[in-house]
């Protein structure tokens, strides 16, 4: 980890129906940490990465990916959504899926040639999915879907990863296959960013935090700040968490 | 066939393609019943266009009609977004108005308007023949045929352009986003290329028969094909064969064209639905059926695994500890026969190395649901296809 900031996050507010959901949000995200998201149910999490992707628009403030506005950054970022905003009764293919990471360095109406395929080929291979390269992804089981969103991320070769919930709904063996190739990630100097449920796994996998419920309450090295006080803040129960150092 | 016979069946076929490229999107973005509040609510816009023009096919026309579709899928979300109502109930507030309007005029100048309502609803295509297109005194054809030929070219040109595009938005939306590839303004071009397919659409086939070709193909396609393009391909087929045969159908009744043609469309869907060779009644009915079997099968098997007593792995022990009946038992016998999994050798069930490698693959995958190597095994057991 470096001093460099990947994400700055200024003074965010998002709405839905004037009903604020994030509220003066400030965070920066130093390049190369890899980075739990936490909260309670309807605390903003994915709302925050929708609005740092453009995906949502803020009623105020601003966010910026290496010093520049997203939209001049796009390449630099990839996005995993949950699992469960798309249909995955979709007419198409586990490959095809994962091409579709190609789509966003093609710009618009040209289209993937052997170039984007073998790039797509080998981030199946990176999360174990070739074989099943040709299975249509209704036919593929939880875990497999959410393998497939990563590697349509992989595909991308973004500076920063954005995961909404990777971990949701998926077996033990995933999650660990998941968790290993986001710490590779890090290893070589990416920034993963992802929200997350399960508080227990936090000081294991992670070794940045973010602390939000609406408002952000911290953010820091999960050592320092990962602590039964800013879990009460959060929760607004009392927490324990025994750490393992 | 006379040329005015193979003129309405070659615009009955393009209009029929015309709708199903659009409709295959609409069917996967559920927003099928979109296409029923677009075809409705474009009424007014055709009168009001019909006023200004006096011609049916006039282009002024077809965009002053789409641009009412577009409203309507407009207002449609504005309802939507306050949060009182869900979509559908948006959707019927909203098009049987702008539809009545549109009656109304038709009504209140019924002496000046050739429309009548009757045709709005179910076209005229017996009667687009009649209505040519003359350049320079020359007869090019039939002034709908050029309609919607050039609509369709635009929608196939748009396709085969923006496919990419149309595929991730219409999956992920999100993703779309993301990249860049702003979901609102693929939505609101398909919105514009449907409100335009269905404006050129009207004039020959009518209110109802529009929505029947946009949905009906696209719905039928989706049941035999986990492909987009061929399920493209196949919505297309699908479209011109129900046109066609339609006509036929129609010509044999003496019955309405537009009617005939819905009705061989939701005969059509109705085969399909039955006999489709995945997600068909038939075929699900037949592979629940065979999913109970295997089950059986690997239960049986995995107790031979199990025990290596021979009192366990007597034939009819079969009946008596494991509770099957005879039919049962003889069935899931035969399987494991067939499959060389056992052998059976004086009444005494043993496993043989295919049926033990088998038992164990296969319980190691129903536990961890991933093994490469029980690939091949899911052409032989549906237990494994999920």
């Amino acid at each position: 980890m470096n001093n460099k900031i990947a994400v700055q996050v200024d003074d965010l507010t998002v709405a839905y129906n004037y009903k604020p959901v994030l509220w003066d949000i400030d965070l920066e995200i130093p390049e190369g940490v890899l980075m739990a998201i936490v909260g309670p149910n309807g605390a903003g999490k994915s709302t925050l990465i929708k609005s740092i992707l453009g995906i949502l628009n803020p009623i105020a403030g601003s966010v910026s990916i290496y010093g520049k506005s997203y939209k001049k950054q796009r390449s630099l970022v990839a996005y995993v959504p949950q699992k469960g905003s798309v249909d995955w009764d979709f007419p198409t293919t586990a490959l095809d899926v994962v091409m579709m990471g190609t789509y966003g360095s093609l710009g618009w109406i040209k289209r993937p040639r052997q170039k984007e395929k073998k790039a797509t080929l080998e981030a199946l291979e990176k999360v174990g999915m070739l074989p099943f390269k040709n299975r249509q992804i209704s036919q593929l089981s939880g875990g497999q879907q959410q393998r497939i969103f990563l590697a349509r991320a992989l595909v991308q070769d973004a500076a920063i990863y954005f995961m909404d919930e990777p971990f949701q709904g998926v077996d033990a063996t995933t999650e660990i296959a998941i968790i290993n190739i986001l710490k590779e990630l890090r290893k070589v100097g990416k920034t993963v960013v992802v929200v997350h449920h399960d508080l227990q796994t936090v000081p294991e996998y992670f070794d940045w935090v973010t602390f939000l419920n609406v408002k952000k309450i911290a953010t820091g090295p999960v050592k320092d700040i990962f602590n039964d006080d800013n879990l009460t803040k959060t929760y607004g129960i009392n927490y324990k968490v025994s750490i393992q150092e | 066939m006379s040329s005015a016979q193979f003129e309405i069946q070659l615009i009955a076929s393009l209009v029929a393609i015309a709708c199903a490229i659009p409709g295959t999107f609409l069917v996967l973005r559920k927003m099928a019943m979109i296409s029923d509040a677009i075809s409705h609510s474009i009424l007014p816009g055709i009168v009001v266009g019909f006023f200004i023009t006096q011609d049916l096919n006039s282009p002024l026309l077809i965009l002053l009609a789409a641009i009412t579709g577009v409203i309507t899928v407009v207002l449609v979300e504005y309802i939507q977004k306050t949060g009182l109502v869900k979509e559908d109930t948006a959707i019927g507030l909203v098009f049987p108005v702008l539809f009545s309007v549109g009656v109304i005029m038709i009504a209140k100048n019924a002496n000046d308007v050739h429309l009548d309502v009757d045709a709005v609803l179910l076209g005229e295509l017996a009667f687009a023949p009649f209505d040519r297109l003359l350049i320079s005194e020359v007869d090019v054809g039939p002034k709908s045929l050029w309609v919607i030929g050039i609509i369709l070219m635009i929608t196939i040109t748009l396709l085969i352009a923006f496919f990419k595009e149309l595929k991730l938005s219409t999956f992920d939306k999100g993703l779309a986003a993301s990249l860049g590839f702003s979901p609102a303004i693929i939505h609101y071009g398909l919105m514009s290329v449907s409100s335009i397919t269905t404006v050129g659409a009207f004039d020959a086939v009518g209110a109802i028969l529009v929505v029947a070709l946009m949905i009906a193909p696209s719905a039928s396609a989706y049941l035999l094909t986990k492909n987009l393009k061929k399920m493209l391909f196949l919505s297309i087929v699908f479209g011109v064969f129900s046109a066609i045969s339609g006509y036929w159908f129609a010509n044999w009744l003496d019955a309405s064209i537009a009617g005939s043609i819905t009705t061989l469309l939701g005969l059509l869907f109705l085969a399909i639905y039955l006999f489709a060779p995945n997600k068909g009644i038939i075929a699900v009915l037949y592979r629940e059926k065979q999913q109970r079997t295997e089950v059986s099968l690997l239960t049986f098997l995995l107790h031979l695994k199990n025990h290596d007593e021979v009192s366990e792995r007597h034939v009819n022990h079969l009946n008596e500890h494991i509770n099957w009946q005879k039919v049962r038992a003889k069935t899931v016998l035969d399987l494991a026969i067939k499959n060389n999994m056992i052998v059976i050798d004086n009444n005494i069930v043993s496993l043989t190395s295919k049926g033990n490698t088998f038992t164990s693959q296969a319980i190691d995958y129903i536990i961890t649901n991933e093994d490469a190597q029980i690939e091949d095994m899911k052409d032989d057991f549906f237990l494994f296809r999920g």
